[in-house]
């Protein structure tokens, strides 16, 4: 007899809901109206943000902002909170392969995340019109599959997930900050291979606002995502999930 | 007579088929620094259809690694563990295990009920079975008044009991593994559980238990695994021969007749009014010397054995391996 993975997603979703979209939705509301509020106050009704302007500029960086600790949230605790308080122990004495279950809690998770980014870019679009729902879930859809495959191989190979994937999503931006350019030596070819995190700028402002990026922008951050997220399922399938 | 155990209990055999194999398995833990552990060592044990084993050590002796060493939560350093003719984890993976941890692990946010069917989900149970089955299993476990309860409510025995529940909601499980099962119970519900798993013993299923309660074990079990420090010690039979020698020394207690004790126990002890510690070198001669007494007029009251036999050899491997 096999267990029923399929169906056990909707209890997936249901404990993604709790656990992590309502802290999610809170958070993009309130970053939301902290942006909004003053803008307003500033320009009225009339709202002058138009791709270009310095107020467009603010939403791209709120926006793209509001996303990365989305997943952040959405991230924490993925496999590891299971190892950490013990819960495997019930889940996978179960017909269940645990490289399935995860993936699946991974998409489910991402399924998540992205009907509380549509609900928080139809807020916005409500006040902002240029704001485009579609290219922000492109971005959105991308930044979770680039920022979430990396925290899924955390979650996976270690116990402090959040923080890890925080230290290396700020250290690589640290890293290339210092050591990119042609006189870094071999440090510059090395920061290459840290998460492009810098090109998410580049990224957010034209992927949000025109709805296309540069396509090796994108591919190197799905790139990275994607062989992040199959060795964090190399590590559920050679590790141990007992201490 | 009192507490002795009864004897061609088990429903196993030595031609039943292996089910269960540890192969020479070792797991040693290695820290950061170079440190190493090792929690077992060359331990090779077969259980076959239809036997209960109990395991039994004491603290640290590795009970809960070699469990989770059957279950592919750990992978060992060296050897292999089989179920089935396959690795452990894919015999887990494919069939499952009603598995009891020694420390009941469930999402304190989710309701009692509730975790009874995602687990029953997890384990392949239909649609139509789910709900007949967590009820059998909340009747069972006599968790009616608490199902609507979240985890974090419930009372050390009555976690203890969902644990349990969660473990028997497949009725076709072939493999139980029960890890310190009456930990946190009162002594009904001690009782209640054995008499569970006494209805749980099948011709076509396993049972593995860990504890360190031997009278547990002595009850339960066909043979008993002693492990101390990851070794495997012995393996206790748990039924009384009656040819076997033995030199366990049972209180016997006595309504009527205690003058007659001495003649037909030499050396006897009295150790109270009516008690007296006798020494036997097998239960053929304690039965012989009890019919004696009772043909020369005594009452017995009631014959309890100083130790176990399963206590006694558990005394004996642990102390040798100290």
């Amino acid at each position: 007899m096999k267990g029923r993975l399929a169906k056990y997603s909707l209890w997936q979703f249901r404990d993604f809901f709790f656990q992590h979209g309502i802290g999610i939705a809170i958070i993009g509301l309130l970053w939301g109206y902290a942006l909004l509020t003053p803008i307003r106050a500033a320009s009225g009704t009339q709202m002058a943000a138009v791709p270009g302007s310095p107020i467009w500029s603010l939403v791209m960086q709120i926006s793209s902002a509001v996303v990365s600790v989305s997943v952040l949230i959405a991230m924490n605790g993925i496999v590891s909170s299971d190892r950490k308080a013990g819960y495997y122990r019930f889940l996978f004495s179960k017909p269940v392969n645990r490289e399935l279950y995860y993936a699946q809690q991974f998409f489910v998770y991402m399924v998540g995340v992205m009907l509380i980014m549509t609900i928080l870019a139809v807020l916005l679009r409500t006040t902002l019109p240029a704001f485009s729902v579609g290219n922000f879930l492109m971005y959105a859809a991308l930044i979770y599959i680039a920022m979430g495959g990396i925290g899924f191989f955390l979650s996976a190979a270690t116990r402090y997930d959040w923080l890890s994937l925080a230290a290396v999503w700020l250290g690589a931006r640290i890293l290339r900050g210092f050591y990119s350019g042609p006189r870094s030596g071999w440090k510059g070819k090395a920061v290459q291979l840290l998460p492009p995190v810098h090109r998410l700028d580049d990224v957010a402002n034209s992927l949000i606002g025109t709805g296309s990026a540069q396509s090796s922008d994108v591919l190197w951050l799905l790139g990275y995502g994607t062989l992040f997220f199959v060795l964090g399922l190399a590590v559920l399938r050679y590790g141990s999930l007992a201490d | 007579m009192d507490q002795l155990p009864a004897t061609g209990h088990s429903l196993s055999n030595s031609t039943a088929p292996v089910v269960i194999e540890f192969k020479n398995v070792g797991k040693t833990y290695k820290s950061l620094l170079g440190n190493s552990v090792k929690a077992v060592e060359e331990f090779s044990l077969v259980i076959r259809e239809g036997e209960i084993l109990g395991i039994a050590g004491p603290n640290g002796a590795g009970k809960s690694t070699l469990i989770s060493l059957m279950l592919g939560y750990l992978r060992p350093t060296a050897g292999d563990v089989e179920i089935g003719g396959m690795s452990a984890r894919t015999y887990v993976e494919r069939n499952g295990i009603g598995y009891l941890s020694e420390l009941v692990s469930i999402n304190p946010k989710w309701r009692a009920d509730s975790a009874l069917v995602r687990y029953a989900t997890l384990a392949g149970l239909s649609d139509a079975e789910i709900p007949r089955r967590v009820e059998y299993v909340i009747d069972l476990l006599g968790l009616g008044e608490h199902r609507d309860k979240k985890v974090k409510a419930l009372s050390k025995g009555n976690l203890q009991r969902l644990g349990l529940a969660q473990a028997l909601l497949r009725d076709d499980e072939r493999i139980l593994v029960l890890d310190e099962p009456t930990h946190g119970l009162d002594p009904v519900w001690t009782q209640r559980f054995r008499d569970i798993v006494g209805d749980l013993r099948r011709s076509d299923r396993t049972m593995l238990i860990a504890s360190h309660n031997l009278d547990e074990l002595q009850r339960l079990a066909d043979r008993v695994a002693i492990i101390d420090r990851g070794r495997l010690q012995r393996v206790v039979s748990t039924g009384y021969e009656a040819a076997a020698p033995t030199t366990t020394r049972f209180r016997l207690t006595l309504a009527s007749g205690f003058e007659l004790v001495p003649a037909v126990f030499p050396g006897a002890e009295e150790v109270g009014r009516g008690e007296y510690d006798v020494t036997v070198q097998s239960i053929q001669d304690l039965n012989a010397s009890l019919a004696n007494l009772i043909a020369r007029g005594a009452l017995i009251a009631s014959v309890v054995p100083e130790r176990s036999v399963l206590e006694q050899q558990f005394r004996e491997a642990v102390g040798e391996s100290q």
